[in-house]
């Protein structure tokens, strides 16, 4: 296990390492200079000031030394300054926007997943009945929209049609840190994130539960004349929930994504926002570590899924 | 010969509102740039907006009275201008720094020594260009002497923010531009201390005990930063800030609703169509005419900013600064079109498509730009209207080895022109093309240039006017770009704040608005 | 000489006949495409047709969707909209799934270090999450439709390549496959003769799911300002409007329509998606 566990790390360090190449010369690509970012609209600076400003940021080198020097104060954790805040160091910045974000999806993808295995389960239970339609109907649905859709939809409603959500943002300035503030402030995005998620769960959870249901050892205990609800929880969603944590687990990117857009419209200061005003901004530092920090969440992610698939399942058996 | 000394007046009414209260007052809005996301900038040296922010916690030596009309004193006192306008002597006001160290002539002298010098990224060192030297002959007098008249100089000076030389001193000029000194511990004169600036959410200030103009009435001034106007104005009607700028339309929303109050005033900021008059597509100035008198600016005025914007003929619309008899351009497609067709315009373009750019990404300019291109298509003119992010449009516009046609043909943007008219010229004047300056549009005209440089040294105030209207004259008859109008711009403020003083000046100002006397019910 | 014959495609067309979710989406699907494609012939607005004396106002007769906030028709540039949408999704997912077949095949019959290569890659480009590598390519190639199909013809295709790859690896230890290279047969014969004609279900089904994706991925990108710029119109950047808070508040129709648009376009392409998933595999029940 040991074993596996150092040889995934490694992989998912090298994957890094790649992705970090990757979007560096990507960005390194684009039509403008990074240069430009440092300029002000209406106050141009003079060559020589300019030429300074480039050397001084390595602007001037070949991109392989550039990338370099990059990765050097990058395995130090400097990843220079954003540019278009004044003096703003990016690693501070990027790391404050993760845990609302982890916040926001957290809590989107815990909804999600509650209301979406109760649903598939219910579904699967009372299948080709009124409420197993209404439920592939949302479900559908739920897939079809795409969150900054039902993000409008949702600020429209709750917080200029009822008025019982705030605008957004995660705190109100200057108050003191309230659970309850926080709380009104996350529960309106973090519904709507899980909307999407809630509708794939429950449509693999009642697929994969109504195959589980059809098979022998389901039989078996039913003849063994166990209460019906137990053989659902106990024997056959447990077998159930298999793909579905797959499918959790390779959700997350999508997640992100979702959790993006929300955050776009709710202002939500997490990575999502920070990304889109970096990119808005051409904000090359912000880009670049915000990016690797995703990727690195991703790969961590996704080897947190392989090791709980590996507890619930005990056919799999890790090979070192 | 001015004199400011209006302190005094200040002092008393301060004195009068007696010791703090005992419960924390705060006053929150979105001061600085706006809804428009994040801080641009805290250092005052190398930003160009939201002074008005950065006054509250800094301050200039003079500022504009909160109705742009004229400078009075702010952290000098009083001002003596020589005959020959060479000399400038500045009375210093007794002031201590936030952290306690005496306000004293070295800071005034080591501020304009690190604003003069580019190394330290300041947006200031060509505009004061005219100072040769700042002597402190005493701990409360600095004398500036400048090389030649400078028409602009005391209006760039009240945006020069007052540094302590005792903070920034060890540090090298390069380094200050990008020190986290100015988002963490920035020391200031103003009438609010720093407290705090939670990335990308707010700044917070506390009140400082003994300022000179008495303590502020309120504890803690924040202000929020928003993505967008929307959430701006959604937390507005919450009641979660106290003040917003807003857009036009949503000024409009708030009509009748008490417990509001809109403020409404002009931007200063004439907007234009600029033609890159490098290209040879623009170079008939029938051409030019023929985009004026093709767009209906009264329509637009009227329909998309409700009426509350005024028709600009050339780059000022002050009474004063407009001579009589210039050519009103009124809208007059047939005319327009045949003006295209004396200039032969189906040969030099015909309906190519022309790319217009701006870095305008709200919904008003985007509407404005829908309109004006739907009008110019009616003539014959096919303009691609294009939104870009401020880096991309400076890297397409400030191009030095000249703007690529393909990319830029046209933009549309704003320019401000007051309270000092001085300030069109860094934007038109042939001197100016990039990288000197802000001529983008490489405005190339003999007879503007001239215009200009009689108008910035005219040393009799009293000819200073007429010297304004011949610039005005020249512009709108060669039209090396096409002004529309001067927009009103709008903030709305709760009703809950008293004596709240807030004026749609360009940039931020600064204005005298007196944050010390701000209160809330 | 193909693995399949016409009978599994015909079988295939007779299943997705019975499917009534597939139906239904077709039924959705065909009138909201007549009216996208031919709008301009019936409808008496352009989609750039202002009007500043009527801007703003909810639905009339004349306008049914209403007017926008420069007076243009909200049902005119809903159709416009539907058209660059829908254009951009069906082009970039063309493109897509060439390179997504391409990779996929090459992966397969390529040798051992090409598929290595290439299957690394793969595994790399779907290490970020897609909106992720959404915005940093959209960062670089700006806004306006061209960059938009490339940047969601270079995000989409590493699924198809995989599945493409599992299929021709299955096929290549294949008799007839062996045979062919036993006579010679390069690899673009292996591939136009043997290898397309074996992954054509999976490649229509990834081609008509992957076209709701990307027009989810188009109106996302517009909707940020980074994808279709306006005056042109998208679904996503009318959507854009409903940030102003003026818009989403008291001008509700301005983006209650597309929204409605786009989803119920989306749905009924997922619907029209999993029924033909369903008739090439009934099998594939939990996928």
């Amino acid at each position: 296990m040991t074993g596996y566990l150092l040889r995934r790390l490694g992989v998912g360090i090298l994957m890094l390492l790649a992705l970090s190449v990757l979007v560096f010369i990507m960005l390194r690509l684009t039509p403008g200079d990074p240069i430009d970012a440092y300029i002000n609209p209406s106050a141009p600076m003079s060559p020589e000031a300019l030429a300074e400003l480039r050397r001084r940021l390595g602007l001037d080198q070949p991109l392989p030394v550039q990338y370099l020097a990059w990765l050097r104060a990058a395995a130090v954790g400097d990843f220079g300054f954003s540019t278009q805040r004044s003096g703003v160091a990016v690693l501070p910045l990027v790391l404050d926007r993760i845990w609302p974000t982890v916040l926001l999806m957290g809590a989107g993808l815990a909804i999600a997943i509650v209301v979406g295995i109760a649903a598939g389960i219910w579904g699967a239970v009372r299948r080709g009945g009124a409420s197993d339609l209404a439920l592939s109907i949302f479900s559908s649905v739920g897939i079809s929209s795409p969150p900054f859709l039902t993000g409008l939809l949702g600020l429209w409603f709750f917080s200029t049609q009822l008025r019982v959500a705030p605008s957004g943002g995660m705190l109100t300035p200057g108050a003191p840190f309230s659970l309850w503030d926080l709380l009104g402030h996350l529960i309106l995005p973090a519904c709507l994130l899980s909307i999407g998620h809630a509708a794939l769960i429950m449509r693999y959870m009642r697929s994969s539960l109504l195959e589980v249901l059809g098979q022998d050892y389901v039989r078996t205990a039913r003849a063994k004349g166990v209460r019906e609800v137990w053989v659902i929880l106990k024997h056959a969603t447990r077998n159930a929930l298999l793909p579905v944590i797959t499918l959790i687990g390779s959700t997350i990117g999508i997640a992100i994504g979702g959790a993006i857009f929300l955050e776009s419209v709710f202002n939500w200061p997490g990575m999502g926002l920070l990304l889109v005003n970096a990119v808005n901004g051409r904000d090359y530092p912000v880009i670049m570590c915000a990016t690797l920090v995703i990727g690195a969440c991703v790969i961590v992610v996704n080897i947190l899924t392989d090791i709980t698939y590996a507890a619930v399942d005990p056919r799999i058996k890790v090979a070192a | 010969m001015r004199n400011f000394g209006c302190l005094t007046a200040v002092a008393i009414c301060a004195a009068l509102a007696g010791p703090a209260l005992a419960q924390d007052k705060t006053i929150t809005g979105a001061f600085d740039v706006g809804p428009g996301g994040f801080p641009k900038g805290f250092n005052p040296l190398a930003v160009t907006s939201g002074f008005m922010w950065l006054k509250t916690y800094y301050e200039p030596l003079v500022v504009y009275d909160a109705g742009l009309s004229e400078l009075q004193g702010a952290l000098a006192s009083e001002v003596a201008i020589s005959e020959d306008r060479k000399t400038y002597t500045f009375t210093l006001a007794e002031e201590t720094w936030h952290d306690g160290e005496a306000f004293t002539s070295a800071d005034v002298k080591f501020t304009f020594d690190l604003a003069r010098n580019p190394a330290a990224a300041s947006v200031f060192a060509g505009r004061l260009s005219a100072i040769e030297s700042v002597e402190t002959p005493d701990d409360r007098t600095a004398v500036f002497t400048l090389t030649q008249p400078d028409a602009q100089l005391l209006t760039i000076i009240g945006q020069v923010m007052i540094l302590p030389e005792h903070a920034l001193s060890q540090m090298a000029p390069e380094s200050i531009a990008t020190s986290d000194w100015w988002s963490t511990s920035p020391v200031g004169t103003g009438p609010f201390k720093f407290s705090r600036y939670v990335t990308d959410q707010y700044v917070e200030l506390v009140a400082d005990e003994d300022y000179r103009g008495g303590r502020p009435k309120v504890d803690r001034l924040i202000n929020r930063y928003f993505e967008n106007s929307a959430a701006a104005v959604s937390a507005l009607r919450a009641g979660e800030i106290q003040f917003t700028y807003v857009e036009p339309d949503d000024a409009r929303s708030f009509d009748g609703n008490d417990a509001f109050r809109v403020i409404e005033g002009p931007s200063w900021v004439v907007n234009y169509i600029g033609f890159n008059n490098e290209l040879d597509l623009w170079d008939d100035v029938r051409v030019r005419q023929a985009v004026m008198h093709a767009i209906d600016r009264e329509t637009i005025v009227t329909a998309l900013y409700g009426g509350a914007a005024e028709v600009a003929n050339c780059g000022y619309t002050a009474e004063a600064l407009v001579p009589g008899g210039i050519e009103p351009y009124p809208y007059d497609p047939e005319r327009a079109k045949a003006l295209l067709d004396e200039a032969g315009w189906d040969e030099t373009n015909g309906s190519a498509p022309i790319q217009w750019l701006t870095y305008y990404g709200t919904p008003q300019a985007a509407n404005v730009m829908a309109a004006i291109q739907a009008m110019l298509a009616q003539v014959g003119v096919n303009v691609v209207p294009r939104a870009l992010d401020t880096p991309t449009y400076n890297s397409i516009t400030y191009k030095v080895d000249g703007a690529d046609p393909a990319q830029f043909a046209l933009n549309y943007g704003g320019l401000t022109f007051g309270p000092n008219p001085a300030q069109l010229n860094v934007a038109l004047n042939s001197s100016q093309i990039p990288p000197a300056g802000q001529n983008i549009m490489r405005v190339r005209s003999e007879a503007l240039d001239g215009a200009f440089a009689a108008a910035l040294g005219e040393t009799d105030d009293a000819q200073a006017n007429t010297r304004w209207q011949e610039v005005c004259r020249v512009m709108n008859a060669e039209l090396p770009w096409a002004t529309m109008w001067v927009a009103n711009r709008y903030g709305v403020v709760s009703s809950d704040l008293v004596d709240f003083v807030w004026t749609p000046a360009p940039g931020g100002g600064p204005y005298a608005d007196h944050p010390e006397l701000w209160d809330i019910r | 000489m193909t693995a399949r014959s016409a009978g599994p495609i015909r079988r295939a067309a007779q299943r997705f006949a019975m499917n009534r979710q597939a139906l239904l989406g077709l039924a959705i699907l065909a009138p909201i495409l007549t009216c996208v494609v031919t709008y301009d012939l019936w409808w008496g607005f352009g989609p750039n047709d202002i009007d500043l004396l009527s801007i703003n106002r909810g639905p009339t007769a004349a306008h049914p969707m209403g007017s926008d906030g420069v007076g243009r028709d909200v049902l005119a540039r809903l159709m416009q909209g539907g058209r660059t949408s829908l254009m951009v999704a069906v082009i970039s997912v063309a493109i897509s799934t060439a390179i997504g077949f391409l990779v996929g095949a090459f992966a397969a019959f390529g040798g051992k270090f090409a598929d290595a290569g290439l299957m690394r890659f793969v595994d790399l480009a779907m290490t970020l999450p897609p909106v992720i590598f959404l915005l940093v390519l959209a960062s670089i190639a700006g806004t306006g439709i061209g960059p938009t199909i490339i940047v969601i013809a270079l995000l989409s295709w590493p699924v198809l390549s995989r599945m493409v790859r599992a299929r021709l690896l299955e096929l290549r230890e294949r008799d007839f496959v062996v045979a062919a290279k036993g006579m010679g047969a390069g690899v673009p014969h292996l591939l136009l003769r043997h290898g397309l004609p074996n992954c054509i279900d999976i490649i229509v089904v990834y081609a008509t799911l992957q076209v709701a994706n990307a027009i989810l991925l188009e109106a996302g990108l517009s909707f940020l300002g980074l994808g279709i710029a306006p005056p042109e119109s998208s679904w996503g950047n009318m959507l854009n409007a409903a940030r102003s808070g003026t818009v989403l508040e008291q001008y509700p129709w301005q983006w209650m329509f597309p929204g409605g648009a786009l989803v119920v376009t989306v749905l009924a392409i997922n619907f029209i998606g999993d029924g033909l998933r369903d008739a090439f595999d009934p099998r594939s029940g939990l996928n």
